[in-house]
């Protein structure tokens, strides 16, 4: 007779917190990381002699003051990656919780009017 | 009683799990995704178009009135940036529902072993448990959300025509060789993109999780 432990666990994971700082830390690392690559990547590339290297995504200084690309841009861009992953795994995570909380007030108050 | 009906009823308690209250969560979860990330693309794209506006005046939108050729009637001005609001939420809401339909498909029955991190509290609505998350689940359905995204989106430039001045669209292949904006290129950047957001997702849940560890011992 597990079965009311087992739907116990399931209404656990699917009502389960996101961790907000973990979220905005891991999204942060991978951000950066990303950006840090995506810079080193075209670094990395031949290209002909005078010829600019990465325009579009040198665009992004417009977005990102100091940014560019070259090798300090990619730490540049690395520090600007973790920043933003940080903001957007926090506000994902934020909205994520608060989403869950307000559908279960909504729930709350259903149950409890049908119970009237 | 049909076959089907027959399969279904047998399959409705699998190893002690009640299947519809399973299906029924996941849903659920879907459903939050999808406002979430819906929600997040929305906010973005419509500041996105403000800030464009604020920052170059006239010649805003070099780059985001791109966007025109996936969002129907958006443009880089003020009411633009309300029709992009409207196809961000549209695109990245689905997007991210299927995200979890599929993530949730993937962890099936073991989705409480896999994603938490302890175990159940007395009261699973009121006093939530912290999550956890599956890298290899998370990675597949993601990944293939984005390779299927980027192969119709570079269907999309080829049905319509402008394979060839879709120059900022092959700039990709700097990063995913062998993409090109072709049917067959956009079925081989949709594998990189498969494989390149796969392992994101990997880094992502590890790092996730140990964080969650250190935190909640």
């Amino acid at each position: 007779m597990n079965r009311p432990v087992k739907d116990h666990e399931i209404l656990s994971a699917v009502f389960a917190k996101m961790d907000v700082i973990a979220l905005a830390l891991a999204a942060g690392v991978l951000f950066s990381l990303a950006l840090f690559l995506a810079t080193a990547v075209l670094l990395l590339q031949s290209v002909p002699e005078n010829y600019p290297v990465g325009p579009h995504l040198s665009a992004l200084a417009d977005y990102l003051p100091g940014y560019s690309v070259s090798w300090p841009g990619t730490l540049v861009g690395a520090f600007y990656g973790f920043f933003v992953g940080c903001v957007a795994g926090f506000v994902a995570a934020v909205y994520w919780n608060l989403a869950h909380y307000v559908a279960l007030g909504v729930m709350l108050i259903s149950a409890a009017e049908l119970a009237d | 009683m049909g076959n089907y009906q027959n399969m279904q009823v047998a399959n409705s308690n699998v190893d002690g799990v009640n299947l519809k209250l399973l299906h029924a969560a996941i849903r659920f979860n879907a459903l939050m995704l999808g406002l979430t990330g819906g929600t997040i693309a929305a906010v973005v794209i419509y500041f996105a178009t403000h800030a464009s506006m604020a920052r170059w005046g006239a010649d805003s939108g070099n780059y985001l009135g791109l966007l025109a050729v996936f969002f129907p009637g958006y443009s880089v001005s003020s009411g633009g940036a309300w029709i992009g609001a409207f196809w961000a939420f549209v695109y990245a809401g689905l997007f991210s529902w299927l995200s979890y339909r599929l993530y949730g498909r993937v962890l099936g029955s073991r989705i409480s072993e896999l994603l938490l991190s302890a175990a159940p509290t007395d009261n699973p609505v009121l006093r939530p448990s912290i999550m956890r998350l599956h890298g290899a689940s998370l990675g597949l359905a993601i990944g293939a959300m984005a390779g299927l995204g980027l192969f119709f989106s570079t269907t999309w430039l080829v049905v319509r025509g402008t394979a060839a001045e879709s120059v900022h669209a092959a700039l990709l292949a700097n990063y995913i060789p062998g993409y090109s904006v072709s049917l067959l290129g956009g079925l081989v950047g949709g594998l990189g993109l498969f494989v390149f957001v796969f392992i994101g997702c990997q880094l992502l849940a590890a790092v996730y999780n140990k964080i969650v560890e250190t935190r909640h011992k």
